[in-house]
């Protein structure tokens, strides 16, 4: 396989037990300690202390235990190597296996990073309303985060696996009680998420039934040896789980549900911490531990990646609830990521070893952006509700004024989000982009038809989403507000502030200095096992290793921000020359201008609709009432427009009337007749007793 | 039938100046012209809609209807000010960028017409607004609205 395997293998046998005091321990595993231990303290300390410093101890707790696992994941992406640790009591039947490699401390870097930011922000947001098991299970749901891209065995991943599920799970349904449709998004969180982890266990168990034993490097070491068909199924077993956590296409029904109706700093850590860990997944499982495979795999993980990029901003684009539009937009980008990880997989099969690390890395990068400005636009959505009282973009608007710091922070991350200079996104869609258009020398007919139509489609998603993201901003935040409780809304206490600072700090250091990163994701590819190099190289110019091609965005931020300047000192400078006058804005002649003049969010995105129709089959519905005694006159009309889900119709619905129907024809089974459950019993016994006489 | 008939349009009259020592026009041989119905009772927008039709064809002098007053370098007010025109006919105004050029078309527009002391009536346009040509008949024949327009263009 690759030289980390063995390595691994080596440290597994020499740490059997807890290694003794003198052991090397490095720099990971006492932070990564540090951060589980925070967290319990932090869970029970926010049971304990009063609902005054409820919010104060778990918001503080979580972002130190997302420091501290910040910490382990950068020791461990710098290259700081640390022994597998093994503890066989803990569960049963196998222990837990823990083993921190680049590739994981990726991860853990990243969501430790949201970790930080969301704990500020959840002490503001939750404030004196900190319901004890909210506050509680907060600092839990970060270390399960830390804790499943540390696992080095198929159950220890499983554990912390369904760990990060149920505490998840917990924090969805923190305001059950002030909304009913918070029960309903829970159930459908509940039950695909499970769902996605039957899938899992599955596969893993499968896999590990051909292996001996389940860590890690027991299953890496069987890999080769086990029969296409196996790992085939293997491998389509744990995308299926795997990419349910990631909200691919159509496994995606729960993300546009349970991301609204959780809190706003849970819906961050959901989307920018929690659904990454199902590309973990895929690249940890396909690409490393069955080593590569087939090039279909990929090619089918490019297609659901290209599909759900498009139809998850297509629906965002559609959407005007401002969380929902932000869940369908992580489905977008985890579909991008995976094409990049699908790419690297193709590359690595058909062997371009250079191509397959720049676009893992490409997939990598767009994770760490990703989790950057979907923090940020979380938490500033976040803010909007709490001083608005309202997700509805159409009754939103003129944040500006009341909000000026949140608009600021909105403006960033949706400016991050449109994969335009200087935005965050663009630097590692480049990254994609430039590791599919390289791809193209030399393909195989399959490749040479899917990597243009990737192309087209990570472009076409660019685009839909630079058109989402001026909706969200434009008539979310500039403009007149729409209703009595956008007038009113008030700028968010100092530690929200914080955590959306901290976001955008982030989001514009990936933005400007993305080399910065590139050793780190160059070492978490290598550990990936598809290729040694990352790809991609240089801090200021970030120059294609092996290829032609470089961009600077620290460049081309300045030179657009020369541009900007002089052309607004020449629009300033010009008018000087001849007379200039203060005149009304022109309202047609007619009263001041109102909100109800607006663009809404609705009529925005209304030619979008037009342009997709076919797509998107949009129902509309008109109901004309007539005055009783005169027919012709119209006493009222009610429109209602709506853009459903239509692969959840077409797909969900269906499968939901069967099972209803299901039920409904066992319980014809049980009447509630004791007589009757006797029979079924005798019958049963009889039934089995034959059953033995005639196969004996 | 456009082939039996042929050219419909009037043919160009000689280029004359109606005032011959008045100064060149301002707007340069082109003016986009807003018209604001301050209150008429559509007759003297039919004519101007004949003016700009076919058969007199105004836009060959070089000026266009367009539809706001911020694309506009004049004005043409038709009909007697309302109450409720007066304001948005000042605001109209105000919106036009300068140099500007005000026409009242129509005897309404010149002097209230017919409707002078009318309850609902605010003025002539000239009371609301500061007009630089006036275009008399109820309604005027389309050969002087384009006379005025050609005031206005120079051409």
């Amino acid at each position: 396989m690759s030289p980390a395997t063995p390595a691994l293998a080596a440290a597994h046998s020499a740490s059997r037990f807890w290694p003794g005091i003198g052991a090397h321990w490095g720099l990971t595993w006492p932070a990564l300690a540090g951060a589980g231990t925070l967290a319990l303290i932090t869970a029970l300390f926010s049971l304990a202390v009063p609902r005054r410093w409820r919010a104060v101890v778990s918001g503080a707790g979580t972002a130190l235990t997302g420091l501290a696992g910040a910490a382990a994941g950068v020791a461990a992406v710098t290259g700081h190597r640390s022994p597998t640790l093994s503890v066989p009591g803990v569960l049963p039947l196998s222990g837990v296996t823990l083993a921190v490699d680049p590739l994981g401390g990726w991860f853990i870097a990243v969501t430790g990073a949201v970790a930080v930011a969301v704990g500020s922000y959840a002490i503001g947001y939750q404030g004196r309303a900190a319901s004890r098991p909210s506050a509680a299970v907060l600092p839990l749901f970060v270390a399960s985060l830390l804790a499943v891209p540390a696992a080095a065995s198929a159950v220890t991943l499983l554990a912390c696996w369904e760990l990060m599920a149920l505490t998840s799970l917990l924090l969805v349904l923190a305001e059950h009680k002030r909304r009913p449709e918070v029960a309903v998004a829970a159930r459908w969180y509940a039950i695909m998420t499970h769902l996605g982890l039957v899938c899992v266990l599955a596969g893993l168990m499968l896999f590990a039934a051909h292996a001996r034993g389940d860590s890690f490097a027991a299953l890496a070491r069987a890999a080769p040896h086990l029969s296409p068909a196996v790992k085939s199924t293997v491998f389509v077993l744990v995308l299926v789980g795997f990419g349910s956590k990631a909200g691919l296409v159509p496994l995606h029904a729960w993300l546009p549900r349970a991301h609204p109706e959780a809190p706003s700093h849970v819906s961050a850590l959901m989307s920018a911490a929690m659904v990454n860990l199902g590309l973990y997944g895929l690249i940890r499982v396909g690409s490393g531990l069955l080593g590569g495979g087939s090039a279909w795999w990929w090619l089918l993980l490019i297609a659901l990646g290209a599909v759900s990029a498009v139809y998850g901003i297509l629906q965002a684009a559609m959407s005007t609830d401002v969380k929902r539009l932000l869940g369908c937009s992580t489905t977008e980008n985890m579909g991008l990521a995976c094409v990049g990880i699908g790419a690297g997989g193709l590359f690595a099969t058909t062997g371009h070893p250079v191509l397959a690390g720049l676009a893992l890395a490409a997939a990598l990068l767009h994770v760490a952006t990703h989790a950057a400005f979907k923090t940020l636009l979380f938490l500033a959505a976040g803010s909007v509700l709490h001083a608005a009282g309202t997700r509805d973009l159409d009754a939103l608007g003129g944040l500006r004024r009341g909000m000026p710091a949140t608009t600021l922070a909105f403006g960033w991350g949706a400016l991050a989000a449109s994969a335009l200079p200087p935005g965050t996104a663009f630097v590692s869609e480049w990254l994609l982009v430039q590791a599919l258009i390289h791809g193209l020398h030399g393909a195989s007919t399959a490749t040479a038809i899917t990597l243009p139509l990737a192309v087209s489609a990570v472009a076409l998603t660019a685009g839909l989403a630079v058109a989402t993201f001026v909706k969200a901003f434009g008539t979310g935040f500039l403009a007149k507000p729409r209703s009595a409780g956008a007038a009113a809304a008030h700028e968010s206490p100092g530690s929200m502030l914080a955590g959306m600072g901290l976001a955008g700090a982030a989001c514009a250091i990936l933005a400007l200095v993305p080399g910065a990163v590139l050793p780190a994701i160059g070492r978490a590819v290598a550990a990936a096992e598809v290729a040694a190099a990352s790809g991609a190289g240089g801090v200021v110019t970030l120059r294609l290793d092996g290829l032609a091609g470089e961009v600077s965005p620290l460049l081309l931020t300045v030179a657009l921000l020369i541009v900007m300047v002089a052309a607004a000192a020449w629009l300033r400078a010009l008018p000087a020359r001849s007379a200039r006058r203060k005149a009304r804005l022109w309202d047609c002649g007619g009263g001041p201008l109102t909100a109800r003049m607006e663009y809404t969010a609705t009529s925005f995105a209304e030619p979008l609709q037009r342009v997709f129709d076919d797509v998107l089959a949009p129902e509309t519905d008109l109901d004309v009432t007539h005055h009783d005694e005169a027919r012709y006159l119209v006493a009222s009309a009610e429109y209602r427009g709506r853009v459903p889900d239509r692969i959840e119709r077409r797909l969900y619905e269906p499968v939901l009337r069967a099972v209803g129907a299901w039920g409904d024809a066992a319980r014809r089974l049980a009447p509630g007749s004791v007589h009757r459950y006797l029979g079924y019993g005798f019958y049963a016994v009889a039934g089995l007793l034959i059953v033995l006489a005639v196969t004996r | 039938m456009m082939r039996a008939i042929g050219r419909i349009a009037e043919p160009p009259p000689t280029q004359t100046r109606s005032a011959p020592g008045a100064p060149p026009a301002p707007l340069g041989g082109s003016v986009q012209i807003r018209h604001v119905d301050a209150g008429s009772c559509n007759g003297c927008e039919v004519e101007i809609g004949a003016a700009f039709g076919p058969v007199y064809d105004a836009e060959r002098y070089g000026a266009r209807l367009v539809a706001s007053p911020r694309h506009a370098d004049a004005l043409i007010v038709t009909g007697v000010v309302t109450r409720n025109m007066a304001e948005p006919l000042r605001r109209t105004y105000a919106a036009v960028p300068a140099p500007k050029r005000v026409v009242a078309v129509g005897d309404c527009a010149r002097n209230c017409g017919v409707f002078a002391g009318a309850y609902g009536v605010a003025g002539a346009a000239g009371d609301i607004v500061p007009v630089d040509a006036e275009v008399p008949g109820c309604p005027p024949r389309p050969e002087a609205i384009v006379a005025a327009v050609r005031e206005l263009t120079g051409r």
